[in-house]
């Protein structure tokens, strides 16, 4: 059978009235467990995964899937209203969003980030459709070597991320220096843990970030809250302009495709994807100062790259049994409580479930749009509550997140102890966001650096041997390099 | 009007019912009082949703309600981080409660080891350990190797070049390759993931020799020819299509047998009846038609070890995981 008629029979599995109710019903669960802090969607998947247990196999997976999803268009919510990014992957989102929401363009915001979702989610899933198979092969010739390049030109990228590189490069180390907390990846022995079973498994990403952006910005308003105004918007203001969408749509086409790429990797995630689909844009944008200043464009860009990345890892798991991602890994054991064995036969022996589920992710970006766009205004509204009166809110939402992600008051004093490191932060005017991109990408560097060098028995030719890994040390080479020269030339005029 | 069974019948019934579980509570070998725990149960597991350990315990407690085997609501939560220390130290906190059970898996076992911190198995309630799975030793497709024979003679001409990429340092597949070295004499190398299923991406894409896969993992990449089995590490081969040509390693001259285990204990100081309940409990599920159909489709093995049994099972593996850890250099003296 070609692919359009097993997608069309997809469909037909897709439109009964079951099957869309179970598609809405995970889609707008996705929606609300994104927008909590703590809890992301391969938790709130988990949690609901017994709910599942009465359903047929398709229809449960179309609904899991539907969480894992929903949950990218929820993150962005917290991200861009409240700082607070739910997801190691919304941190990007904050950057601009929450800038461009104080400002009292929140409404503009969330509409474009939900846009970009849709437009990228829906060419993802189209690639998923009709390349399954060419892009999973593609997918393993990633490995250690490129993952530590890619994490390179992460971290090398997070010194752009605030006004001077030097300070950016000052909060990425000391984001690299938490990670260095836990037992050690190769031979696991405990690093810095100073005999406390909680730090064994290092510093997680979630009090970090909850900390870092949440708490600490509630601290800091404390400080100024005599002048504190509600952000004034307006209602004409929560629509997106014609020149705001003019200059989102190649972010969009250009972060979905970084985010589909990336997001096959077994290896890297949405938070790597949505990084370089950022600092791409702000290479290409003709006007790369408004960046972090509330650029439309870079919220475009992180967002499309996201949700492009969710959906690109359903990619390994339907044609390898290898999840890209915590969600992806959540819906495989799924298939197997449901008694479905993943794997590479999967789609010849499940057609009906895989293009069933091919087909669900359409239909199911469709829903997460039409709740979106009018959700954005209505959203965006919440921020004219004046902010002693959001604040205490924020803080109850980022405690009980913390505290939900592991179930462990340890995690919550973890997230206090960040909010006051954030707070100083802010005060030594050090931009945050490099030191949880750095908290993130860390693992990934120090793995698959270590891995890499296990592959080739010490060997640094590993590097320039790989085809790809050559290709992203040029890249690496190039982002180090360029911005030195231009320095350079500006201090002693043109050479 | 009124339609209902005439009461010497329905009385009749009922004392047969009351006879009949009075007498087969009173059979089992233990001859242990048994007691029901009195509200929901949850079942701490220390790895994450959609880990074997998740699966497992999610299963069973599907089977339990299903089956109705158990009354009481059971609910299966993860309890991640710290090599599965945040799931067992919260269960050992929980002394004599009888609401609370914990998943055994390795590294229950292995990280009080690793970390030099008293065991946990020692202060458990045992109750049950009740399925196992077998490991097969793969190679790419295209390799050289086309025996475990020859794999290890391939190690022995190139020591330390023969890679194995593998879940977890002191996880059950560095475990089984330590074995191995040892049996016959080879040294190999080992890269450590962040999951099993990063290093199977690692090993089909071809950038190692070896990867060590439960039947059911490494199955689908045999039949799609990207994979084969050399050897599988049980006392026994299979008899499954798949594996029932796939010799056992101590045929190959390489005498190892390794298995993985899952079990289930309770909080230090249980009731011993509400134990040796769940104990029965577990059994009745084990030995549901649909468990049995999960452990074929899964090509998993129900060997069943209930209290006494499983405590010195448990007690048993506990050794020889510290005699694995200390030969790899991962244990740390207490």
């Amino acid at each position: 059978m070609s692919t359009i008629e097993l997608l069309t029979q997809g469909f037909t599995t897709v439109f009964t009235f079951k099957s869309l109710a179970f598609i809405f019903l995970g889609v707008v669960i996705g929606q609300i467990i994104g927008a909590l802090p703590g809890i992301g969607p391969s938790a709130g998947m988990a949690l609901l995964l017994p709910l599942t247990f009465g359903l047929d196999p398709a229809t449960a997976i179309m609904m899991l899937a539907g969480i894992m999803y929903g949950g990218q268009y929820g993150g962005t919510l917290t991200s861009v209203l409240i700082n607070v990014p739910g997801e190691a992957s919304g941190v990007m989102t904050a950057v601009d969003g929450h800038q461009m929401a104080k400002a009292g363009r929140a409404g503009a915001a969330l509409s474009i980030a939900a846009i970009g979702s849709f437009l990228a989610g829906v060419g993802a899933v189209a690639a998923v459709a009709f390349i399954t198979p060419a892009l999973s092969a593609f997918a393993l010739r990633f490995n250690a070597p490129e993952y530590f390049l890619l994490a390179v030109l992460g971290i090398t990228a997070a010194a752009s991320l605030g006004g001077s590189p030097v300070r950016a490069l000052m909060a990425a180390t000391l984001g690299l220096m938490i990670a260095l907390v836990g037992a050690d990846p190769v031979t696991g022995a405990p690093r810095l843990t100073f005999d406390q079973p909680a730090l064994f498994e290092g510093i997680d990403f979630i009090p970090v970030a909850i900390g870092v952006f949440g708490l600490a910005e509630v601290l800091s308003s404390l400080e100024r809250a005599h002048d504190m105004k509600p952000i004034r918007t307006r209602l004409k203001d929560m629509w997106l302009t014609a020149a705001e969408w003019a200059e989102s749509r190649i972010a969009i086409l250009r972060g979905g495709l970084i985010g589909l790429i990336v997001g096959i990797m077994p290896g890297a995630g949405a938070s790597v994807a949505s990084m370089l689909a950022y600092v791409t844009e702000r290479r290409f944008s003709r006007r790369p100062e408004r960046f972090g200043k509330g650029a439309i464009d870079g919220v475009a860009a992180a967002e499309a790259a996201n949700n492009a990345s969710a959906h690109g890892a359903t990619i390994p798991m339907l044609a390898l049994g290898i999840p890209g991602s915590a969600s992806t890994a959540v819906l495989l054991a799924a298939l197997v409580l449901h008694g479905v064995r993943p794997g590479p036969m999967l789609m010849q022996q499940e057609a009906v479930l895989v293009w069933g589920l091919i087909a669900s992710m359409f239909v199911g970006n469709v829903v997460l749009l039409v709740i979106n766009l009018p959700l954005a205004p209505l959203c965006a509204s919440l921020l004219r509550v004046p902010y002693v009166f959001l604040a205490p809110g924020i803080l109850v939402l980022s405690l009980v997140g913390a505290y939900a992600a592991t179930l462990d008051m340890g995690t919550v004093w973890m997230c206090l102890v960040f909010g006051v490191l954030g707070w100083l932060m802010i005060k030594f005017d050090i931009p945050r966001p490099p030191l949880v991109l750095a908290l993130v990408l860390a693992q990934l560097l120090e793995t698959s650096i270590r891995q890499s060098l296990l592959l080739s028995f010490g060997s640094l030719s590993i590097f320039v041997e790989r085809p790809i890994a050559a290709f992203l040390l040029v890249l690496v080479a190039g982002s180090i390099l360029l911005p030195v020269i231009g320095a350079l030339r500006r201090r002693f005029g043109g050479i | 009007m009124t339609l209902k069974a005439p009461p010497s019948l329905a009385a009749f019934v009922f004392c047969g019912v009351l006879a009949l579980g009075f007498v087969s509570s009173a059979v089992p070998a233990d001859a242990q009082e048994m007691r029901a725990p009195r509200g929901p149960v949850e079942i701490t597991v220390g790895a994450g949703a959609g880990g074997t350990p998740d699966v497992i315990m999610r299963s069973i407690a599907k089977i339990m309600a299903d089956e109705k085997i158990v009354d009481v609501p059971i609910v299966v939560q993860n309890r991640t981080g710290a090599g599965h220390a945040n799931a067992f130290n919260f269960v050992l906190g929980k002394r004599g409660d009888e609401n609370t059970l914990l998943t055994l898996a390795s590294p229950v076992f292995t990280t009080p080891i690793v970390q030099g911190t008293p065991s946990v198995i020692d202060r458990i309630t045992p109750i049950a350990g009740f399925i196992q799975s077998e490991l097969v030793l793969l190679v790419p497709a295209n390799s050289q190797f086309k025996s475990l024979k020859e794999f290890v003679e391939g190690a022995k001409a190139r020591p330390s070049r023969v890679r194995i990429a593998g879940g977890a340092s002191g996880g059950n597949d560095h475990l089984a390759m330590a074995l191995i070295e040892q049996a016959a004499g080879i040294k190999m190398t080992y890269i450590p993931h962040e999951s099993g299923s990063a290093a199977l991406a690692t090993f089909l894409g071809g950038n190692v020799e070896g990867y060590f896969a439960t039947l059911s993992e490494g199955l689908p990449h045999m039949q799609a020819g990207k994979a084969r089995a050399i050897a599988i590490l049980s006392e026994k081969r299979r008899t499954d299509e798949g594996y029932k040509n796939v010799p056992t390693a101590r045929e190959e001259g390489v005498d190892v047998v390794y298995t993985q285990f899952w079990g289930v204990g309770g909080p230090p100081g249980m009731d011993p009846a509400v134990a040796a309940w769940w104990a029965d409990k577990f059994r009745k599920a084990t030995e549901s038609k649909a468990w049995q159909d999960s452990l074929k489709e899964k090509l998993q093995l129900g060997s069943f070890h209930a209290l006494a049994d499983a405590d010195a099972y448990f007690k048993r593996e506990q050794d020889t995981f510290r005699r694995l850890l200390t030969s790899v250099g991962l244990a740390k003296p207490q």
